[in-house]
């Protein structure tokens, strides 16, 4: 009956597994209390993640697709002033080279600069952009933003489009005139008449307040542009190829340097209120994520603590057997991994399968459609499950379980065998 | 050689404002096969004297040596391995793992020993068997009477071949009869495998069956009687 010894981790390790799961059960209602907590908490947690990831993914969409683009070159210094004297004064060799760029998936130029609308009844002032009427549709949304009327006609060149509360405050509808004033690149001022044929209607608050579309060439030949343009607006194939499409739109117009003249922005850099609103959601997933986690961890802890206290006898038992510190220390964390895996996955099981029902059906939060709009966000909202926010919950879960278990394992590994027999 | 030698062996304890002189220079000798019984009543030491031949306590004075070991110069996790490779424990209650069968209590200390998982139970069911308890061995602690706990106790406290085997009052909680059957048992082994057994308790029982009978009063050794 001599026993050999043989040394092996993975058999060590599962004397810590069974009784780490026995003991579990030893208390059926305190450990499914503490699960079910945990459930429910990592579930909470997993749904809002995807619902925040949707979010911010459907914002950003809406948002680059809306108005910005992907990319969008400028002369250098416009983005800075918004002067229309700072215009590239000749787009041709710029949007050959757009063109030979990979991943572009559609490109438009604009004119924009600020200036005053009037009608009959009164005035305001007015963001003016002069669009390419063909090209515009396949890189923004402003289309889709028709309530009514027409989309502007290339063989209109008086035609005009603008927001539905701009068209309020200047007491005009369809076929009305309106003229619009604005400043050339010499400085002088300009007007000219127009008639609405579209009425727009986005939700975001600079479209509907401010904007006003006219076509592009008639833009520019009222502000003495020639074929100058303010902005060329570049829409990629994806978010992923933003930055790998404006290093080769740099690597392109370095030839004859005139690259130095322009300036290439990524949509972040073209208005950084969105990537703040990005961030300000990331930060605030991280807050959730911790006060979940630590409420539930809170619960874990209690558990394992109350657990040790019932078994300290036992502890003392063990030790007296010749069970080291360290292998109780492992023995009450491998019980919390246990605890905290299960609870853990089941939770995130069930908060990802609510992900999924949504990110098929669409949570519709139209009753607040007003509020989403202003945030550039749909009022449908589909929850995005992804592998990262996945090893986020479940690896902060686990590290935190271990960390709930620190304390009462140290106890464990720290009790004298002969005080702990003796307890009560 | 002996299997224990203690010489000189004190240890004191504060109570309120007075000194209790748990153990006041216990000598000790016991050889290997010894069937030695510490007796004496409630207080007497027995316990303490157990507990530091056990390595789970500390004399204030005295030397000790365990099978040739200082164990007095060992660390607290070298004196959790000392005891696992060199001593086996009967304990009078709570002597068991209780989400563990009869047959993973056995085995749970060869499991820390690092004997093989098929080893251990072949060897955990043949001691069960010779304690007989065969048929028993999927039973957990609460299935099961104290004599049979006790038992299981004996079995995992021989699987490791330990050099001696310390039982603190095996038999408290037991009924005569079941008492008497468990003396019976570790008397049989120790006779016929030679094992070394040191038995604290004030049973008659179990000081009838002593070999060597140390009779404690006030700390102190104060009678060896050999039989």
């Amino acid at each position: 009956m001599n026993p050999s010894r043989r040394f092996s981790i993975l058999d060590k390790l599962s004397i810590y597994l069974r009784l780490g799961s026995r003991n579990l059960w030893l208390h059926p209602a305190r450990t499914l209390l503490t699960m079910g907590a945990l459930v429910i908490g990592i579930a909470a947690l997993t749904f809002l993640s995807a619902l925040n990831d949707g979010w911010l993914q459907n914002m950003r969409e809406n948002f680059v697709l809306t108005e910005t683009g992907h990319i969008q070159i400028h002369a250098k210094g416009f983005q800075e002033s918004q002067q229309i004297s700072d215009a590239i004064k000749d787009p041709t060799a710029l949007i050959q080279a757009v063109d030979r760029v990979a991943d572009v998936r559609a490109w438009t130029s604009r004119v924009s600069t600020s200036g005053l609308a009037s009608a009959a009844g009164a005035n305001a002032g007015a963001l003016i952009i002069g669009i390419d009427v063909v090209r515009e549709p396949k890189v923004s949304r402003f289309r889709e933003f028709l309530h009514a009327g027409e989309w502007m006609k290339s063989n209109d060149p008086r035609a005009l489009m603008l927001g539905t509360v701009l068209a309020e405050k200047l007491e005009v509808g369809l076929g009305d005139k309106v003229v619009l004033m604005a400043q050339t690149p010499s400085g002088d001022l300009a007007s000219e008449v127009f008639r609405v044929r579209g009425l727009l209607q986005s939700g975001v608050m600079d479209i509907d307040n401010m904007m006003v579309m006219i076509p592009l060439e008639t833009a520019q030949q009222w502000l003495d542009l020639n074929h100058g343009v303010t902005n060329i607006v570049i829409r990629t194939d994806s978010f992923e190829l933003v930055d790998s499409v404006a290093a080769g739109l740099k690597q392109e117009l370095q030839v004859g340097a005139a690259v130095e003249k322009l300036e290439i922005l990524r949509w972040m850099e073209i208005d950084p209120m969105a990537q703040q609103w990005t961030e300000m959601a990331d930060v605030y997933t991280w807050i959730v994520l911790a006060i979940v986690i630590i409420v539930v961890l809170a619960e874990v802890l209690n558990t394992m603590l109350m657990s040790m206290h019932d078994r300290i006898r036992e502890f003392g038992l063990m030790g007296a057997l010749g069970t080291q510190g360290s292998q109780l220390f492992a023995m009450m964390i491998w019980e919390t991994v246990i605890l905290v895996s299960v609870g853990g996955l089941l939770g995130y099981g069930l908060g990802a399968w609510i992900g999924y029902y949504y990110s098929v059906h669409g949570l519709d939060l139209t009753a607040f459609a007003t509020a989403f709009s202003f945030m550039y966000m749909s009022p449908v909202v589909y929850p995005v499950l992804s592998i990262e926010s996945a090893v986020r919950i479940i690896g902060a879960a686990i590290v935190g379980a271990a960390l709930a278990g620190i304390y009462p394992a140290w106890k464990a590994s720290k009790l004298d065998p002969v005080e702990a027999m003796r307890e009560l | 050689m002996e299997l224990i030698e203690a010489v000189g062996l004190h240890k004191h304890y504060s109570s309120g404002e007075a000194e209790v002189k748990a153990l006041d220079g216990v000598d000790l000798s016991i050889e290997k096969g010894s069937f030695a019984v510490l007796s004496g009543r409630s207080g007497s030491g027995k316990t303490t004297l157990l507990n530091m031949v056990g390595t789970l306590d500390s004399p204030d004075v005295g030397e000790l040596s365990i099978a040739g070991e200082d164990v007095l110069a060992l660390s607290r996790g070298e004196r959790a391995a000392f005891r696992l490779a060199h001593i086996g424990f009967v304990f009078q209650a709570y002597n068991l793992i209780r989400v563990l069968s009869a047959r993973e209590n056995v085995a749970y200390v060869l499991q820390l020993q690092g004997t093989s998982a098929k080893e251990r139970l072949e060897i955990a069911d043949q001691w069960l068997e010779e304690v007989g308890l065969k048929g028993l061995e999927h039973r957990r602690p609460d299935q099961l009477s104290g004599g049979q706990q006790q038992r299981i106790a004996v079995a995992r406290a021989l699987a490791t071949h330990p050099d001696i085997v310390l039982a603190d009052e095996p038999t408290a909680n037991l009924d005569s009869h079941t008492g008497e059957a468990l003396i019976a048992l570790m008397r049989r082994l120790n006779k016929e495998r030679g094992m070394t057994f040191l038995i604290a308790s004030h049973d008659p029982v179990v000081i009838n069956a002593a070999r060597q009978l140390y009779t404690m009063q006030d700390g102190k050794v104060v009678r060896l009687e050999l039989r």
